[in-house]
């Protein structure tokens, strides 16, 4: 007889899991590639051509694109999601004031009129904001989109209860009354001090401190329209009223939903939208290898989360030439980074800071995430090449072959008063196989010089709440090294600095992801170029504010993110945006 | 008298008698040399035996095993891997094997794959035995009282293997190991970790051992030589020492035997949830965790798959012939 | 008898009680014990820009702001009940059984539950009739022919399943089968039985043979050791001597004996794996029970865990109270207490 009681351990060996885990996006709005590129332009299938030009362009309406989401999706209501491949696809079912131009390349971060007219009037200091709406748009069930279902949208989006999701930019920045608490909850308040209606076709925006770069925010998915009386809260994300070419059908939250043609678009009041195939179909909660092995086979059309294909597919794409060609190797508005605590002793002292700077290793860097093409390409700023404002500049040079430069940080840490190295923890998040590689590497390469570090991975989901972005616990547990990474909530340098290097939204309470950069004089610099309305000036503003935080030694930028992409076999129109560094959602096309 | 061990009493179930083969030579022989006589003959359990001795000694003698046919566990050889064309594979077939490097190395880092599988084999050996230790401690020694005593104390004891059976493993399990606090009871960082795994895995499998010896006990306890003991006036502590305890030592080093896979598996499976051992220490089961997303590096996968296989094999063939080995009923 | 079961019901309801308040414990206590408020435990469940207000906002939501018995007393009460939803624009009643919403997608777990129910069930019950045919039928053959090479390679393959664990398998099998010589199913193909039942088998194909494999592997082994004994009992003998078929003898009588061990375990097993094979449902994207308790259990889901929790201890429970009635059935020599 044998022994029986094995089951439950069986059960449990059974029961482990398969570590294929995708990480969706960290990202937000999105980001530039920082490559030329022209609409209209169509290119040969090459490897990364669709991210300089259009791939198979054509205009024939018609067919059925498949997408699939290794996970779920974070929300379908344009309210709440933050993601940067939902806001790219949101543009299918809903129209935001502003958006993103549907184009290849950099010229798809130029901002174009959606649901407005014009880009908004800027009054009183940018302090206030005024759009006109075209005419003749309506809901998928006929009704008229006025100025009131915008304004509905946004202040909804403003109901942390109810959506504690989403960007938070409309909260903090709009004047809302005090102690206003959303339209469900405080539906009687007067919020014209914040957005005022004076007709069914004009919305008025007025803001606490100016913002220059009101457009960027317009494009958000939250300001896409909203009937009140089809708002469900929390439910509406199942039962989504569309404005755009296409509208909801056979919606199984978890597991999957199509998206068909809205008889009610009408393509007169939408110069942006092609609109080109009859069907969408999107499948949820779909195993991640199996995602790249059905884009490779010709069963899936796209990977709507867009961070790339699985270390499995990663080979055989990179040394197959067939499959190679119809890659795409896009980079994204990404930073991933390791920030390095001031708070913890003895990174206290800006020159044991440098130590570590010069003598990581930083193509070990690009190695754990992926190496060049699934990884990225070597960082030395904070700011992505894609993002305005960017200049290329490397304030601790880390030898000719990037792997580190061990006299200069030797020197630094005599400097600091530990000519032998010091000891310290490197935090990351234990989900992602990639962190802890690069966890890994820093052990490896700052050991040369003596910093000894002990790895400590924390839980994904509270790693900032609780545990790196928490200011007590990160001093406390003396972890002196945390890895990080961001993505711009949009191109521009706000969307991408202003969560990672202003020292006002570290909270003592936690859950921000800037767990380091505390400088007085760089969050003097975010504000004024906020008031900045010329674009140039701002950018380079910014720019600015990217040297200054690097000269205090409190990143280690790491690799500015790639991912691989496969082509579809079926799609046509095929490219890739700046504004998200994935495909552009709303341009791609069905051969059937 | 000694009495086989009980096969395959799950439920509280009256088990049949079993009948004694004797020996047949004149001489008496005990249980254990029998059992050893018989195991000898058993050339499929002294080869998984044999293997078992070899493994513990490659565990113990990790670090000069290593130094001569490997490279340290944890350095990174990025020289080994495809930086150039981007795939970061092991350069060369077979996962870049080469003499410096017998079982090739993994991706992405290029860490020796040899190496990693021998430190990997301290992990899983220590804590397997000391789980299994430690379900076996509890197990027997809740499962005699409960056989023993009888009464409420069983009734309560079967209840509360009922609920550690139908006890959801794996909440506890990621929890636990989530929460715990890098440093408690003196220990910190891995060793703390080690102990919490053994502490999972041991303290929640005692039911199973404890319900076998229950039943056994429950049976014994009936036998006339508990009950002349008793009616000589020996007190319980007394029967179940000299009375009991010799003849369950044959279940017990049975299913022990027959646990330590399972527990092995068990550690494989925490470390694939990312409870496990914490990086970059090597263990089995945090290499076939990073070796399934790179499954077109068969190599990474087969090594630690194969120390897995082989182990868990060897412990099971020896297992099963030990048990044939102490049970007489089997015919050979 | 009937008081047996009545008793055993009764505790078992007791037994699910426990398990929810362990449960309850566990994700809420503990963290306790490192320092956590409500605050720090809402945090999970809301987005990256969320300021203290919001964070504190999610916690009264959620509930975390009331003691402990407090939110489990609520719970059970929806359970027991139902309970009310307030999804912000309106409440929404969810009727008894109510296990709640959960954290992170904001859908009621019951009707979630129920959608993935069959997932699981069709995987386990189509595994566990392939490998109990199979591993019987291999292990009495093997018992039969002890010592040839059938014999001796059936036990073999059988300790090689044994002996890898699944998660190796599964992936080499989705791989091989379904990619490379592609007539498998790929992951994620499953069809509801009744949408098209075709479909429904063949999508569930492969997890049923890589599963079947593992198990399989283990009743072989049991029914041969277990048929090897019956073979010397004496009533084996005495229904030979009868003149009975050699048939007769084995399948009627000597299986019979053999059997009693097997169907514990397979009680057990299938119970377990009706709590969620977790591994197998990944790797095959199936949207079933045990997927469903891995994805809880990694974004903190209380509700989620709760489910599944109470859901796989049901079973367990189930199968424990069956694999005993049986067990009495079949062995009159077992009294039942």
């Amino acid at each position: 007889m044998d022994h029986s009681r094995s089951w439950r351990a069986r059960g449990l060996a059974a029961a482990g899991v398969s570590a294929a885990l995708v990480l969706a996006a960290c990202g937000g709005g999105g980001g530039a590639g920082g490559q030329q590129g022209s609409s209209n332009q169509s290119t040969q299938a090459a490897f990364n051509a669709a991210s300089t030009g259009v791939v198979s362009p054509s205009d024939k309406k018609g067919g059925t694109l498949k997408f699939a989401n290794a996970g779920d999706w974070d929300t379908l209501d344009p309210g709440e999601t933050y993601y940067a491949y939902s806001w790219n696809f949101a543009r299918l079912y809903g129209r935001s004031l502003m958006m993103f131009k549907s184009a290849p390349g950099k010229e798809g971060n130029q901002l174009v009129p959606d649901l407005a007219e014009a880009p908004g009037q800027a009054s009183d200091n940018a302090k206030t904001w005024t759009y006109k709406l075209r005419k003749g748009v309506k809901f998928d069930d006929g009704t008229e989109v006025t100025s009131a279902d915008v304004k509905y949208a946004v202040l909804r989006s403003t109901d942390k209860q109810t959506f504690p999701n989403g960007p938070a930019y409309w909260d903090g920045m709009l004047n809302l009354p005090s102690g206003y608490k959303g339209p469900y909850k405080t539906p009687n308040m007067n919020t014209d001090s914040a957005i005022e209606t004076p007709d069914k076709s004009t919305i008025v925006f007025h803001m606490k401190q100016p913002f220059a770069a009101f457009d960027y925010l317009a494009q958000q998915p939250n300001t896409m329209p909203v009937p009140k009386d089809k708002d469900t809260g929390a439910k509406y994300r199942n039962s989504i009223v569309s404005t755009g070419p296409y509208k909801f059908a056979d919606l199984q939250p978890g597991k999957s939903f199509n998206l068909v043609r809205n008889d009610q678009w009408d393509p007169a009041t939408d110069p942006n939208r092609k609109a080109l195939p009859d069907r969408m179909e999107v499948a949820l909660n779909v195993n991640a290898d199996d995602i790249d092995n059905r884009l490779i086979s010709g069963d899936l059309d796209v990977d709507v989360v867009a961070t790339g294909v699985q270390p499995a597919a990663q080979s055989r794409v990179l040394t197959d030439p067939t499959l190679k060609e119809n890659a795409d190797n896009p980079l994204s508005a990404r930073l991933w980074y390791t920030s390095i605590n001031p708070t913890v002793a003895p990174l206290n002292n800006i020159d044991c800071r440098k130590a570590i700077e010069y003598a990581m290793d930083r193509t070990a860097y690009q190695t754990a995430y992926g190496g060049q093409f699934a990884g990225g390409d070597l960082a030395t700023t904070i700011l992505p090449p894609s993002i305005p404002g960017y200049s290329k500049f490397d304030l601790f040079p880390d030898g000719p072959d990037h792997k580190g430069d061990l006299d200069a940080a030797k020197k630094s840490l005599e400097a600091c008063g530990q000519p032998n190295g010091f000891e310290t923890n490197i935090a990351y998040r234990a989900e992602r196989p990639k962190e802890k590689a690069t966890a890994e590497a820093f052990q490896q390469a700052l050991g040369r010089v003596g910093i000894k570090l002990t790895l400590k991975p924390y839980p994904q989901g509270d790693y900032f709440a609780q545990y790196a972005g928490l200011p007590p616990y990160v001093v406390k547990n003396k972890l002196g090294l945390a890895l990080n990474g961001w993505a711009a909530d949009w191109p521009d340098g706000f969307g991408f600095l202003s969560q990672i290097v202003d020292s006002r939204v570290i909270r003592a309470t936690g859950g921000s992801s800037n767990t380091s950069v505390r400088i007085p004089e760089v969050d003097k610099m975010l504000d004024s170029a906020l008031t900045e309305l010329n674009t140039d000036k701002r950018n380079q503003m910014w720019g600015e504010v990217d040297k200054r935080v690097m000269e205090d030694a409190v990143i280690y930028p790491g690799v500015y993110s790639k991912s691989l992409l496969v082509r579809s076999k079926n799609a046509t129109n095929i490219m890739v945006t700046d504004a998200y560094g994935e495909y552009d959602y709303l341009g791609l096309g069905a051969q059937k | 008298m000694t009495l086989p061990p009980e096969v395959g009493a799950e439920a509280e179930a009256a088990v049949p008698e079993a009948v004694l083969v004797g020996a047949g030579a004149t001489e008496g022989r005990s249980l254990g040399q029998i059992a050893w006589m018989r195991l000898k003959r058993d050339k499929v359990a002294l080869g998984g035996g044999i293997f078992l001795i070899f493994l513990i000694l490659l565990a113990i003698f990790a670090p000069l095993i290593v130094k001569y046919l490997g490279s340290p566990p944890n350095e990174f050889h990025q020289e080994l891997i495809d930086t150039a064309g981007g795939t970061l594979e092991p350069i060369g077939r077979f996962g870049g094997m080469s003499w410096d490097h017998l079982m090739g190395v993994e991706p992405v880092n290029g860490r020796d794959i040899f190496s990693r599988v021998v430190y990997g084999s301290r992990i899983s050996l220590l804590i397997a035995f000391l789980a299994t230790l430690l379900s076996v401690a509890i197990g027997t020694t809740l499962g005699i009282i409960s056989g023993f005593i009888g009464g409420w104390t069983d009734t309560l004891t079967s209840r509360l293997m009922d609920v550690f059976l139908a006890f959801p493993l794996l909440v506890l399990a990621i929890a636990l190991a989530g929460v715990f606090p890098d440093q408690a009871f003196g220990l910190q960082g891995n060793q703390l970790r080690i102990a919490l795994l053994i502490f999972i895995i041991g303290f929640f499998n005692w039911p199973y051992i404890g319900r076998i010896i229950r039943g056994q006990t429950l049976s014994l306890r009936e036998r006339e030589f508990v009950e002349s003991a008793r009616s000589i006036g020996a007190r319980r502590g007394y029967i179940l020492r000299t009375e009991m305890l010799p003849n369950l030592i044959a279940p017990i080093l049975v299913y022990s035997t027959l646990l330590i896979p399972t527990n092995i598996l068990f550690e494989a499976a925490l470390s694939f949830l990312g409870v496990g051992i914490r990086p970059p220490t090597a263990s089995w089961g945090g290499m076939l965790s990073d070796a399934v997303v790179f499954y077109t590096q068969p190599h990474f996968m087969f090594w630690p798959g194969m120390a897995i296989f082989v182990t868990v094999l060897a412990f099971n063939l020896f297992g099963d012939g030990l048990r044939d080995a102490l049970d007489p009923r089997a015919n050979r | 008898m009937f008081g047996y079961i009545v008793r055993r019901l009764v505790w078992a309801v007791l037994l699910l009680i426990v398990l929810s308040m362990v449960t309850f414990s566990i994700f809420y206590l503990i963290p306790r014990l490192g320092g956590a408020t409500p605050e720090t435990l809402a945090s999970r469940y809301v987005g990256r820009a969320a300021t203290a207000e919001t964070v504190h906002l999610a916690a009264e939501r959620l509930g975390f702001l009331d003691p402990v018995p407090v939110q489990y007393w609520h719970w059970l009460k929806g359970v027991l009940v139902g309970a009310n939803y307030d999804y912000g624009a309106g409440v929404e009643r969810c009727p008894a059984p109510c296990l709640g919403y959960s954290f992170i997608t904001k859908q009621p777990v019951w009707p979630e539950l129920l959608d993935r129910a069959p997932v699981t069930i069709s995987l386990t019950v189509g595994a566990a009739i392939i490998w109990l045919v199979a591993g019987v039928s291999i292990g009495v053959i093997s018992a039969l022919r002890r010592g040839t090479v059938f014999d001796r390679g059936a036990m073999g393959i059988a300790l090689a399943g044994v002996s890898l664990p699944i998660f190796f398998t599964g992936l080499i099998a989705l791989a091989f089968f379904s990619y490379q010589l592609r007539i498998t199913a790929p992951g994620g193909s499953y069809v509801p039985f009744s949408q098209n039942p075709a479909q429904w088998a063949y999508s569930l194909l492969l997890p049923w043979i890589t599963l079947a494999f593992l198990f399989s592997a283990q009743y072989a082994r049991l029914t041969r050791a277990g048929m090897l004994e019956t073979m010397t009992e004496d009533y084996i003998r005495t229904a030979r001597a009868k003149g009975l078929p050699e048939k007769t003898v084995i399948l009627k009588h000597a299986l019979r004996g053999a059997l009693t061990p097997v169907l514990t375990i397979f009680g057990l097993d299938v119970g377990l794996l009706l709590g969620g094979a977790v591994i197998t449902e990944k790797t095959f994207s199936l949207n079933g029970l045990g997927k469903y308790a891995y994805d809880g259990i990694v974004s903190g889901d209380l509700p989620k865990i709760l489910g599944v929790t109470l859901v796989a201890g049901f079973f367990v429970i189930m199968a424990n109270l069956f694999v005993d009635l049986l067990y009495g059935v079949i062995d009159p020599r077992v009294r039942l207490q």
